[in-house]
């Protein structure tokens, strides 16, 4: 006689082992290194992007008549490379052998202190990458004219009574320094907004596995 | 999660975790994993547990919803790859229980849509179709036929396997 489904779903079921639960060990340790090692990843591709894209800009810049652009950016981000390797290192050097929490812990205060830095470095980025495209725009290609000096001397031919301040109009100089102090003002925020793109998914997930762990050392 | 809220309540409701990851993956790894990332879901959204229904039902809820999550997820992650070299579904473990016809009866429920699988496992556990259609956000009425084409496409799935 055929057998319907709901019995074979019954007598199936009879049999011992049919409901045995696995185990649910080590599941934060996976969860930990995990998250650590796709942010580790994350990390050195940025840092591998950041150097390619610096020596792409630098010949282009070249190419297209803003070379002094071209090196302050390279310069730029030589120096984002360079602390983005420091802290890859100190990365590198946390200890696989702590338990799932401290692990992630220590993995924890070092993005808080990556983050703090990039703040603090982003109060000065952003003005200085201001100031790169106004000085590539300003001073042109290398040893040819200068545009800047042809505007002054337009604008000066239109309206002789233009004061001056270091060869630049009044106005324009004000409205740089205004930028600049706009930008030094907002870039911590700027800097941590861009972070937030990178990395923000990844910090959540960090974020909410710190706050079970650290439940559960509560409860236990 | 706490020993102590595994201990008393999820490891009682194990089963029916154990019977939903399984209508769901296709693998012993998948499986465990799917186990354990619903327990601890249910450990995570333990306090918006208001009551309103049996834990039984908030769990067969909750997991159902993680399943469906995680098949999901996996699809989004597989498109990512060469689908050439990954095998078909359905097809790697058909060994999970020691009784053959549960593992045949398994396989037919794989080849299910998902949404029929979550019924389907409702069903035989013998939940009520209000409670069915409480839990998948349908209609009774819409439950009951749906219930009797699903039994109707497995028993051709299984005609001839099972005597």
């Amino acid at each position: 006689m055929e057998k319907s489904i709901e019995s074979i779903w019954k007598e199936g079921f009879l049999e011992k082992n049919a409901l045995v639960a696995p185990k649910l060990n080590d599941l934060y340790n996976q969860k930990s290194i995990d998250i650590v090692e796709k942010f580790r990843r994350m990390y050195k591709i940025n840092i591998i992007a950041v150097a390619m894209f610096a020596c792409i800009l630098l010949p282009i810049a070249t190419l297209v008549h803003i070379p002094y652009m071209g090196i302050m950016f390279f310069v730029l981000f030589g120096v984002i490379i360079f602390f983005a390797i420091q802290f890859k290192r100190k990365l590198d050097t946390i200890n696989k052998n702590l338990n799932s929490y401290e692990y992630l812990k220590t993995f924890d205060n070092w993005t808080k202190e990556m983050i703090g830095f990039n703040t603090k470095l982003s109060r000065y980025l952003y003005p200085y990458v201001f100031l790169s495209m106004i000085a590539g725009f300003w001073f042109g290609s290398l040893g040819g004219d200068i545009p800047g000096n042809d505007l002054v001397n337009y604008l000066l031919i239109k309206n002789p009574d233009i004061i001056l301040v270091f060869g630049v109009p009044l106005w324009g100089f004000i409205g740089v320094i205004a930028v600049v102090l706009l930008l030094a003002f907002f870039g911590g925020k700027i800097g941590e907004w861009d972070l937030k793109i990178g990395y923000g998914r990844i910090l959540k997930r960090l974020d909410t596995l710190l706050t079970d762990m650290e439940a559960l050392r509560r409860n236990t | 999660m706490s020993s102590d809220f595994y201990t008393t309540s999820i490891l009682p409701y194990a089963g029916i975790i154990i019977k939903i990851c399984r209508a769901y993956t296709d693998s012993q790894e998948d499986f465990e994993d799917y186990y354990q990332e619903v327990c601890l879901q249910i450990w995570r959204s333990r306090e918006q547990f208001r009551g309103e229904s049996k834990w039984s039902t908030w769990i067969y809820r909750l997991s159902l919803n993680i399943c469906l999550t995680l098949i999901k997820k996996k699809k989004n992650s597989r498109r990512h790859i060469t689908s050439n070299y990954l095998p078909e579904e359905g097809t790697e473990d058909n060994s999970a229980f020691a009784d053959e016809s549960l593992n045949q009866l398994y396989d037919a429920i794989k080849q299910l849509s998902e949404l029929d699988r979550a019924v389907i496992l409702l069903y035989l556990e013998e939940k009520p179709y209000k409670e069915i259609g409480e839990i998948i956000g349908t209609t009774h009425n819409n439950i009951a036929v749906r219930i009797t084409r699903i039994k109707e496409r497995l028993k051709n799935l299984l005609d001839g396997k099972i005597n």
